[in-house]
């Protein structure tokens, strides 16, 4: 295996140790992400907080699909996880009985070859997988009724169709596509090459990626640089570095539509303020300018595919902002 | 060679001082700090440092750029501790200088010279890691409950860490607190520590939830209380360095550049000379080959 890939693959390890981090703090729950993760650390308030902050935007979009069943029954609904990692969306789905029909997870195959190894090993997921499931720790692959992890390399995409039809992907069912910190790591033309692959597949899907922006200022540079010693350069920076560049990837590339944000917008003005404002009181906070500029150099980006309605007011959630119910102010000297 | 000599060289490697050693400094630093006012006199010429957060190799840089103490004269503005990898390297050494020098170093209390907040944000964690203990931690955080609150430049310059207090409007009033204590959740001590200014008018709710924001008319009504023409602190990440506002009323210095190995900032000092007139040197992070971040923590934390 590359250098490269295996550095990659580490920010899998990394991510999950920090979403543990957020879950022994209160910031959201996750009862099965623990089966997963063996090292623990203490992550600082900013990284929680940017953490819950990716969740919980994240969530939100995919219930948003989940809900819209309602309006079209008889629908089967897909998620197709891209670069999945050790996420625990399915099981926790699953557990809340909102999982879709089908839920498709792909991953470079040393990564669904631990995933598989976990999942075989742990009642509490296995079981999760009903009584036809048959997991293959060697191949890396996960078969049963709802649920799939298939190992394939995402800079190959004309092999990837093929793998997701094999494994029971229905083209013409609404899909959730969801990319964190996947193409990021590609090529700009590998990454524009699976966005059209997925794009010319699916007629109605939404392509949610979550992933680094705005590489040229001071803070950009020093990320990029970090990264890169870290052993993980952002190779598709270059090309989608910001907000505009991500939107035309996809329409660009067999997507109908697309909007993009950053997550210090997303933050302050489409989370949930109530569970937002408790998640902010859970931890001492003295990292604003720092969270502000790491939060800007983030975003998130939804490609649309839609011929038949289906995603209609699926968007980054508008919320009535309210005043923070806080101190009084003292009057001016 | 006397006890501060050898630790001040000692340091100055970067080798943590022994536990004993710590106990003996902070003794002496106590009795110096006690004696100084919460409006501490400082004579110009003196070179004003905001937050340095354990960057010991970004504090040599401050040195080789701003000269070496005693030949210059230091008021450093707090947030020694916490988020870079040698709080204790960093801490030791200005107060060894301060103990060696006190007339020509000055230390101010920062927000993170807490108990609390040294217990979230790596003071605390670094000093366990460094000595199996945590007497070093309890060492120092006694001393910051003795460190000044703020410093008077020829009458003319007022010095804090964060800002403006709703509940004070003149210097007499912060000679009055009792600050030998953790900093207070809320209140002058804690206003001083934290607030930031803002273009508002009047006073502002904190998003740090401690503080207060204070507009260009706030500060501009307290210079004149005061008969200051400008109110330096430190407190906020400025990305160039240092930054003034309400019509060079208030100017922000930060003296940690590339914060947290992460932001890619660049760093400033202000130098006043003997009339007060103010020269800012920016200056970078401490080239990699020097500074030796530790192979264990291979590089800052960023969303994986």
């Amino acid at each position: 295996m590359a250098g490269g890939d295996m550095c990659v693959q580490l920010t899998n390890d990394d991510a999950q140790i920090s979403k543990m981090s957020c879950i022994e703090r209160g910031y959201f729950q996750d009862n099965f992400l623990h089966f997963f993760v063996r090292r623990r650390a203490r992550r600082s308030p900013l990284i929680n907080r940017g953490y819950y902050s990716r969740v919980m935007a994240l969530r939100n979009l995919l219930y948003q699909f989940l809900g819209r069943a309602n309006m079209f029954p008889g629908q089967p609904l897909q998620v197709l996880s891209l670069g999945a990692g050790y996420d625990t969306t399915f099981f926790q789905l699953e557990a809340q009985g909102l999982a879709p029909a089908r839920f498709y997870e792909v991953d470079l195959r040393e990564v669904t070859q631990r995933k598989a190894a976990t999942i075989a090993a742990v009642p509490d997921l296995r079981d999760r997988l009903g009584a036809s499931a048959a997991v293959d720790a060697e191949a890396g692959i996960v078969s049963s009724e709802r649920y799939s992890l298939l190992p394939a390399d995402l800079r190959e995409p004309e092999a990837l169709a093929p793998a997701l039809r094999a494994a029971g992907l229905d083209e013409a069912a609404p899909t959730f596509v969801l990319a964190e910190c996947v193409l990021v790591y590609l090529a700009p033309e590998e990454g524009a090459a699976l966005v059209r692959c997925l794009g010319a597949l699916l007629r109605c899907a939404a392509f949610v990626l979550y992933e680094q922006i705005r590489p040229d200022d001071a803070f950009g540079q020093q990320m990029v640089r970090n990264l890169e010693s870290r052993g993980c350069p952002l190779r598709g920076l270059p090309g989608t570095p910001d907000l505009e560049a991500q939107r035309r990837r996809f329409t660009d590339n067999a997507w109908q539509r697309a909007e993009a944000a950053d997550m210090d917008i997303i933050h302050r003005c489409h989370l949930d303020p109530i569970d937002r404002q408790r998640a902010e009181r859970l931890e001492i906070f003295d990292e604003f300018e720092e969270w502000h500029l790491i939060q800007a150099h983030y975003c998130i980006a939804v490609g649309i595919n839609d011929d038949r309605g289906f995603f209609q007011g699926v968007s980054f959630p508008k919320f009535p902002q309210r005043q923070l119910p806080g101190r009084a102010l003292p009057n001016a000297a | 060679m006397s006890d501060p000599n050898r630790w001040i060289e000692q340091l100055k490697r970067c080798e943590p001082l022994a536990e004993r050693d710590v106990k003996t400094l902070c003794e002496k630093a106590l009795e110096i700090l006690v004696e100084e006012s919460n409006v501490q006199r400082v004579d110009a010429p003196v070179t004003i440092c905001g937050d340095i957060h354990g960057q010991f190799f970004d504090l040599m840089e401050l040195f080789n750029v701003g000269g070496d103490c005693p030949q210059t004269n230091y008021l450093f503005m707090g947030d020694f501790v916490d988020r870079g990898f040698y709080s204790v390297e960093t801490f030791l050494l200005l107060l060894a200088l301060k103990v060696r020098y006190p007339d020509r170093i000055t230390l101010i209390r920062g927000n993170h010279e807490s108990r609390q907040i040294t217990q979230v944000y790596g003071f605390y964690d670094e000093c366990l890691r460094k000595y199996g203990s945590v007497n070093v931690w309890r060492y120092c955080t006694d001393i910051f409950d003795y460190l000044s609150l703020s410093a008077l430049i020829d009458n003319r310059i007022f010095c804090v860490h964060g800002g403006l207090s709703p509940t004070i409007s003149s210097l007499d009033q912060i000679r009055t607190i009792d600050r030998k204590q953790e900093v207070p959740h809320d209140g002058a001590m804690c206003d001083l520590l934290w607030s930031d200014p803002e273009d508002i008018k009047g006073w502002g709710l904190s998003p740090r939830g401690a503080g207060y924001l204070f507009g260009g008319d706030v500060c501009a009504h307290f210079n004149q209380t005061n008969r200051l023409e400008l109110v330096c602190r430190a407190h906020q990440l400025v990305m160039e360095g240092y930054k003034s506002m309400f019509s060079d009323q208030l100017v922000t210095v930060w003296s940690a550049p590339n914060y947290c190995y992460r932001c890619g900032n660049v760093a400033a000092i202000l130098e006043l000379d003997e009339h007060l007139n103010k020269n800012f040197k920016v200056f970078e992070a401490a080239p990699q080959d020097v500074r030796g971040v530790p192979a264990k923590k291979a590089a800052p934390d960023y969303f994986l």
